[in-house]
């Protein structure tokens, strides 16, 4: 099961993109109950590609909100594999691909 | 409104209870409800799945019926939309302090998500779906909460594979005084009931100190429990004790501005001794003292030189 959930739907040559990512997005400011600082672990780079060639693509940093939420659009249609992936700072990856409906 | 022929049979057995032939029972009034109208109540659904309808719904029929009908107010993925209610998310944060309550992070029973919705969404057209398309939602949420896969499929009796991820953290109330077994016969005679404890310290007193001479008055006029004011009270000094709770306990009730603290009898003493008449006069018209300041009426011009005076009363009757 993924940690990103993606809505994409095409009308009228434009594909409509709605997506929940997962993540703590961790400032590295906080601190927790015993006062030590939480490490800091946020999304850097987020890339969205239509099958294979990148509509979008962002940096993102400790100023987005934890399980960010992104909407975006760009031309496309029904049929087409859009593939959101983002990394963070600490090396993990995650990535996943839906049809355009 | 939302339910057409089940309103159409209670009117009609409302109707018929007028009727002489129907009326029973031992204030003659009222009729059996029937089958049918029990059912239109009888629509709660228990933590172990009774009371769940036949049908069933898929996460994927859910989706789109979420979308259409949820996804305004609650987000496409359950986020909230706006201040409505988060339904996703918020796992491990319960004992943060900004702890966020979902369907996922805090419900302990799916139950209670089928009879929400089945009771009382969509918001504007509450009961107007399907068992199958409450179902579906239901499906569809648990989905968005990652407690079912987007193959699944909710029915009476896949419902019993469902387990909410905090259900574990409720439990029985086990305090002491919660568990106790009911007695139903032969049980103790509460007469001989005896109060070992109690508990002292939860209520805050310190505003009555009974030597203080004041009335406490934080509860009315009923509530004059300071020794001191419990003497005999003619009838102006009765009329005045309330002029004197709203005009004259600010100063007197503390001894604020040098003045003579209602109740304390070695304060009044030599003020008494000048006269009714002169208390009275400086009370109206104010006073300068080498103690302090007297405004006239207490700085409260709307009074009546008697509702002054009876409060003047009041005051040298409970300061004996």
């Amino acid at each position: 099961m993924t940690t990103i959930r993606i809505k994409a739907k095409e009308r009228a040559g434009i594909v409509d993109v709605k997506s929940l990512m997962k993540h703590p997005m961790e400032t590295g400011l906080r601190k927790d109950k015993d006062g030590n600082i939480i490490p800091p672990h946020f999304i850097q780079e987020i890339v969205a590609e239509n099958n294979g060639a990148v509509v979008f693509s962002g940096s993102f940093n400790t100023s987005i909100s934890k399980d960010p939420y992104l909407s975006f659009q760009y031309s496309g249609k029904k049929g087409d594999k859009l593939t959101l992936s983002w990394a963070d700072n600490q090396g993990q990856k995650e990535s996943t691909t839906v049809d355009v409906g | 409104m939302f339910r057409s022929p089940k309103c159409g049979a209670f009117t009609a057995a409302l109707l018929m209870s007028i009727s002489p032939v129907l009326i029973a029972g031992p204030l003659g009034i009222g009729a059996p409800a029937t089958a049918e109208m029990i059912a239109g109540w009888d629509i709660d659904i228990r933590p172990d799945g009774q009371g769940l309808p036949p049908g069933a719904g898929s996460v994927a029929d859910g989706e789109g019926l979420y979308e259409a009908q949820c996804a305004s107010c609650h987000g496409l993925f359950g986020e909230g939309a706006g201040r409505w209610p988060v339904l996703a998310g918020g796992e491990g944060t319960l004992d943060t302090a900004h702890p966020e309550k979902t369907v996922g992070s805090y419900w302990p029973y799916a139950s209670t998500l089928w009879d929400y919705i089945h009771r009382a969404m969509p918001y504007p057209a509450p009961q107007s779906l399907t068992d199958d398309e409450v179902y579906a939602i239901t499906a569809y949420v648990l989905y968005l909460n990652d407690i079912v896969d987007d193959d699944f499929v909710l029915n009476q009796e896949t419902f019993q594979e469902v387990k909410m991820p905090n259900e574990p953290n409720f439990y029985i109330d086990d305090r002491p005084d919660v568990v106790n077994t009911r007695c139903m016969a032969n049980c103790a005679d509460p007469a001989l009931f005896e109060i070992v404890t109690t508990i002292n310290g939860v209520t805050p007193t310190a505003h009555f100190k009974e030597d203080s001479g004041v009335a406490a008055n934080h509860y009315g006029n009923e509530s004059s429990g300071a020794e001191s004011v419990k003497v005999a009270l003619s009838d102006a000094a009765v009329a005045g004790e309330s002029v004197h709770a709203k005009a004259c306990n600010v100063c007197h009730g503390a001894g604020i501005a040098g003045a003579p603290v209602t109740g304390d009898a070695g304060a009044w003493t030599d003020r008494i001794a000048q006269g009714m008449s002169t208390l009275n006069k400086h009370a109206i018209e104010g006073y300068v003292g080498k103690n302090g300041v007297m405004p006239a009426k207490g700085g409260n011009m709307a009074l009546s030189d008697d509702e002054v005076a009876n409060a003047v009363a009041f005051m040298v009757e409970s300061s004996q």
